[in-house]
C-alpha cells in the first residue's frame, strides 16, 4: 500500500498548482475569501473525483503493463517533472507527465501500447483549442443575452458574484473528475487499487494539496488574470470547466492549465485584446514536448536504476 | 462574503446607490443655492453652500465605507470611489468659490454673465444625476454625457467673455485683482470637474458591459 504514496505526492502537487485555475480570479479580486475558495474547491473536487473520476482511469492504466513498484516510480517521476517544470514557469500538465512516465516504464518492459497514444495526444492538442472556441462562443452568446436582459448595475453585480461562485464549484468538480486519473489511475492498471478506491484516494490527495499549499499559486495566477473583466473571467473558468468535462466523458485526462490558457485567449479574441503573448504560447509548446519526455526519461531511469 | 452578497439581494448595493444619488442631489442643491446667492448678492445663502459641502463630506465618507464593506464587485469599487471623489472635488470648487464671493463682492457688470454660468453649472449637475440614475439602470449614457459636454463648452466660451468684461472693471490693488480672478476661475472650474465626473460614469458603464 505504501506504493500509493508517490501518487498521493503527485496529487498533492496537482492540487497545490491547479486549484488556482478555478478560484484564482475570485480570490485575487477579493470576491471570495481564500478559506472559502479552498474549501469549495476541495469539496467539489472530491465529489467530481468520486462520481466521475473512474471514467478516465482506464486510459492511464492500459498504456503499459506495470507492476506495483513500476507504478510507484512512474508517479514519483510525474511528480518530480511537474515540480521541476513549475519551477521553470513552464505550464506543466500532470496528465502529460504521467502518460510520459507510463510510456517510459512501458518501453523498458516492452509493454508500451502506442496505439492508444494518438487519442491521448489529440485530446492534449484539442484541450486549449476546445477551451478557446468554447470561451469565444460563450462570451458572444452569454454577453448578448445578459446585455439584453440584465441591464441594472446592481443585478449584474449579483449575477457575476453568483456566477463566479457557481462556475468555480463546477470547475472544481470537473478538475476532480478529469484529473484524479492522473494521480491514481496507474494503480488501477496494475491492480493495486480498484477504480473507486483510487478515485477516493486521488481526490483526497488533490484536496490536501488545495487545502495546504495553494495560496501562493492562487495569488500569482489570480493576479495574472485580474486584467480580465468579471464577465470574461467567469466565461474563461466556465469554458475551462466545460472542456474538462467533455474530455472526462471521452475518458482522457487533460491539462486544466492549458485549458484555462486557451479560454483566456478565446475571451481575448472577442474584444480583440491580446491576453496571451507569443512567448506564453511558446512556453506551452515547450511544455507539450518537455513534460511527457521528462516524465518518460525519469521513470525509465528510476525503474532501471532502482529495480 | 460572497454568499452574504447573493442572499442579501443587493442590499449593500442599493444603500450605496441611494447614498451616491443623495450626494449628487446635494450638489444640485448647492449649485442652485449658489446661483441664487450670486443673483441676489445674498451672503446668508452663500454660507448655506458651505454648510452643504460639509453635509456632502459626511455622505462621501459613508459611500466609500459602504463600498469597501462589500458593495458591488471588487472590480468596479475603485472606479465608483473615484467617481464619488470627483463629485467631492466639485463641492470643494463650489465651496472655494463661495468663500471668494463672500470675501469679494462681484462687480455688477459681471453679475448677469456669472449668474448664467452658475445656472449652467446647476443644469450640468442635474444632468449628472440623470446620467448616474441611467447608469445604475444600465441604460446608454452617450446622449446625456454629450449634453454635459455641450454645457461645458458653452461655459468655456462664456469664460472668455467674462474675462474680457473683467478687463474693464477698475481694480485698485493687486489683491482685489487676484480675488476677482480667483472668483471667476472658481466659477468656471466647477463645470470642468462635473465633466470629469460624467466621463468617469461612462468608464464605469462601459467596463461593466
Amino acid at each position: 500500500m505504501w506504493k500509493v504514496l508517490s501518487g498521493v505526492f503527485l496529487g498533492w502537487s496537482l492540487g497545490a498548482n491547479d486549484s488556482a485555475n478555478i478560484f484564482g480570479t475570485g480570490y485575487a479580486t477579493g470576491l471570495v475569501k481564500y478559506r472559502t475558495a479552498i474549501w469549495l474547491t476541495a469539496v467539489f473536487l472530491m465529489i467530481g473525483a468520486v462520481l466521475e473520476g473512474p471514467k478516465c482511469m482506464e486510459v492511464v492504466g492500459d498504456l503499459s503493463n506495470l507492476t506495483a513498484i513500476d507504478a510507484f516510480y512512474c508517479a514519483l517521476a510525474g511528480a518530480i517533472t511537474m515540480t521541476a517544470l513549475t519551477i521553470f514557469a513552464i505550464p506543466a500538465s500532470c496528465s502529460q507527465a504521467i502518460i510520459g512516465a507510463v510510456l517510459g516504464a512501458g518501453i523498458l518492459s516492452s509493454t508500451a501500447d502506442f496505439s492508444k497514444l494518438y487519442k491521448i495526444v489529440a485530446c492534449w492538442v484539442f484541450t486549449p483549442i476546445c477551451a478557446l472556441f468554447t470561451a469565444y462562443l460563450l462570451h458572444r452568446i452569454l454577453g448578448f443575452v445578459i446585455n439584453k436582459t440584465i441591464t441594472s448595475l446592481t443585478k449584474r453585480s449579483l449575477l457575476y458574484s453568483a456566477g463566479i461562485l457557481l462556475t468555480g464549484c463546477y470547475g472544481a468538480y470537473t478538475l476532480g473528475a478529469n484529473n484524479v486519473a492522473n494521480v491514481t489511475g496507474i494503480y488501477v492498471g496494475c491492480g493495486v487499487l480498484s477504480a473507486d478506491v483510487a478515485a477516493l484516494i486521488g481526490g483526497l490527495s488533490i484536496a490536501l494539496g488545495v487545502l495546504t499549499y495553494s495560496r501562493k499559486v492562487m495569488e500569482t495566477v489570480g493576479k495574472g488574470i485580474v486584467p480580465l473583466d468579471p464577465f470574461s473571467a467567469l466565461v474563461a473558468v466556465l469554458a475551462e470547466a466545460l472542456s474538462l468535462h467533455l474530455f472526462t466523458q471521452i475518458g482522457v485526462p487533460v491539462s486544466s492549465s492549458q485549458a484555462i490558457v486557451g479560454a483566456v485567449v478565446g475571451v481575448g479574441l472577442v474584444g480583440d485584446v491580446q491576453t496571451v503573448s507569443l512567448k506564453m504560447l511558446a512556453r506551452i509548446g515547450v511544455g507539450w514536448i518537455m513534460t511527457p519526455v521528462s516524465g518518460g526519461v525519469l521513470a525509465y531511469l528510476f525503474i532501471r536504476v532502482m529495480t | 462574503m460572497i454568499l452574504e452578497k447573493i442572499f442579501s439581494h443587493g442590499r449593500k448595493e442599493r444603500q450605496v446607490t441611494e447614498d451616491i444619488e443623495r450626494h449628487i442631489q446635494l450638489l444640485c442643491k448647492a449649485c442652485e443655492i449658489f446661483k441664487d446667492a450670486l443673483e441676489r448678492n445674498d451672503r446668508n445663502l452663500m454660507y448655506e453652500v458651505v454648510g452643504l459641502e460639509r453635509e456632502a463630506d459626511a455622505v462621501r465618507r459613508d459611500v466609500i465605507s459602504h463600498i469597501y464593506e462589500g458593495a458591488f464587485l471588487p472590480y468596479i469599487r475603485p472606479d465608483l470611489c473615484k467617481f464619488v471623489e470627483i463629485v467631492d472635488e466639485v463641492f470643494d470648487a463650489l465651496k472655494d468659490t463661495a468663500f471668494f464671493s463672500l470675501d469679494y463682492e462681484l462687480p455688477e457688470a459681471l453679475r448677469d454673465e456669472s449668474t448664467r454660468v452658475a445656472l449652467l453649472n446647476f443644469r450640468m449637475c442635474e444632468l449628472l444625476l440623470i446620467s448616474f440614475e441611467a447608469m445604475i439602470r444600465g441604460e446608454d449614457l452617450r446622449e446625456k454625457i454629450l449634453g454635459i459636454r455641450i454645457y461645458e463648452k458653452k461655459i468655456d466660451d462664456m469664460k472668455l467673455i467674462l474675462l474680457k468684461d473683467a478687463e474693464q472693471v477698475p481694480v485698485v490693488s493687486f489683491w482685489e485683482g487676484k480675488k476677482l480672478s480667483d472668483l471667476l476661475t472658481g466659477l468656471t472650474m466647477v463645470s470642468d470637474f462635473i465633466e470629469d465626473a460624467s466621463d468617469h460614469l461612462q468608464i464605469i458603464n462601459v467596463s461593466t458591459r
